[in-house]
């Protein structure tokens, strides 16, 4: 077929157009025969077709073998079954990124129920402890616990105590920097483990200013990092180390007893 | 496909012989034309070992709008004929096409061809049989 204004592969599905429209399934075909339509050498090839396939239905099927057929289908449709239709690529993308939304949604609410008052600023100071490095840190050779007069004295910080349980860990060194939100953050570098204490204050309520306390104590976890956190006196100090729950969980019990 | 009806009802009889063998044994296909390409693959075997014609380029003409009354004017028989003449695959794509129980995927996945080749080989054995026709039929004088 030579029909201009014809792409060559709407030609090549003209000739293969089927002798009756209805038969038409997809959306290519029928933009190719909507196209050659109006051509003369279409609707001859068309009428064509028609006579050849009307001859075809002339050819007499011997009796035995037309009884085989006895009015039915040749092809009995397809079943449009569950399985079918999960293997069907569309739905398959379309499920998969339900399931993927779903699961975001499962662990942001996972998240959420493990959240705790100051619970964001501890998983960025974790992102902290995870990037520092100890030659930004001043070297201090002490017990942890010493560190709080030092606190006081030098930064004028109140009740930045590290806990009794944490008091004896010998220090490589510590400092005190401000975060985004202009906080006043104490970091302290202990040899047990290479772990790092931080003490900063605890989340208060927006409208009036009371500390939003919690009780014991509770994991943050960020980047392979996992920090165990305690309130106290309007201050929390987390404790973080490199690793899972279970490499601070003796830690924290030994706190608790 | 064969051209001869003796030949196409032993076909027929011994692929459903076959499927219902397989159906008993439960070892029917997981493919909706599986029975369509079985009997295929069965005409095929049946015609290898008839006469062969002799390879020769035919004729071509452009379809006419006059095709379909000269198309009226023959038998049944003659066309299965012609079309059992034609070389493989162009036999088997013109047999389903004709039989117009399939869309052109189908044909050409039943016949292994590309869709290209299919559109190639149907204009093909349309104006093949345009020029068989105006050989054989010679046109009506129109008044």
């Amino acid at each position: 077929m030579k029909t201009p204004g014809l792409s060559r592969r709407q030609r090549a599905l003209a000739n293969c157009a089927p002798i009756n429209e209805e038969r038409i399934r997809d959306r290519s075909m029928r933009a190719a025969v909507f196209r050659a339509r109006s051509s003369s050498e279409f609707e001859n090839q068309q009428s064509f077709d028609r006579a050849l396939a009307t001859l075809v239905r002339a050819i007499p099927i011997p009796p035995e073998t037309a009884e085989w057929f006895s009015g039915k289908d040749l092809m009995a449709p397809s079943k449009w079954t569950w399985r079918k239709t999960a293997r069907n690529p569309v739905v398959l993308a379309i499920g998969i990124a339900l399931v993927v939304i779903a699961g975001v949604f499962v662990l942001q609410f996972v998240g959420r129920l493990n959240d705790f008052p100051g619970s964001g600023t501890a998983r960025k100071l974790l992102s902290i402890a995870g990037s520092t490095r100890s030659v930004v840190l001043d070297p201090v050779n002490a017990d942890a616990g010493a560190l709080s007069d030092l606190f006081f004295l030098k930064h004028g910080l109140e009740h930045y105590d590290v806990p009794a349980e944490f008091a004896d860990f010998r220090t490589i060194g510590c400092r005190v920097f401000e975060d985004d939100e202009s906080q006043r953050i104490a970091q302290i570098w202990v040899v047990e483990k290479r772990m790092q204490f931080f003490l900063f204050p605890a989340e208060r309520n927006v409208k009036t200013g009371a500390v939003l306390n919690f009780q014991g104590w509770r994991y943050v976890h960020q980047e392979g990092w996992v920090g165990g956190v305690t309130e106290r006196s309007g201050v929390c100090f987390m404790v973080a180390l490199r690793g899972r729950e279970k490499d601070l969980a003796p830690y924290l019990a030994t706190a608790k007893q | 496909m064969l051209g001869d009806s003796v030949n196409a009802q032993e076909v027929f009889h011994t692929t459903l012989r076959e499927a219902a063998l397989r159906a008993a044994h439960g070892e029917l296909p997981n493919e909706p034309f599986w029975l369509f390409r079985d009997a295929r693959w069965r005409c095929l075997e049946a015609t290898k070992t008839d006469l062969q014609a002799e390879p020769f380029e035919m004729e071509e003409q452009e379809i006419t709008a006059v095709a379909g009354s000269q198309i009226e004017r023959l038998e049944p028989r003659q066309l299965a004929i012609w079309i059992s003449a034609a070389p493989e695959p162009q036999r088997t794509a013109l047999a389903l096409f004709y039989l117009d129980e399939f869309d052109y995927r189908e044909i050409a996945d039943l016949a292994e061809l590309k869709p290209s080749e299919l559109s190639r080989l149907l204009a093909l054995g349309r104006r093949q049989f345009q020029a068989w026709l105006d050989a054989t039929l010679p046109k009506r004088p129109t008044i």
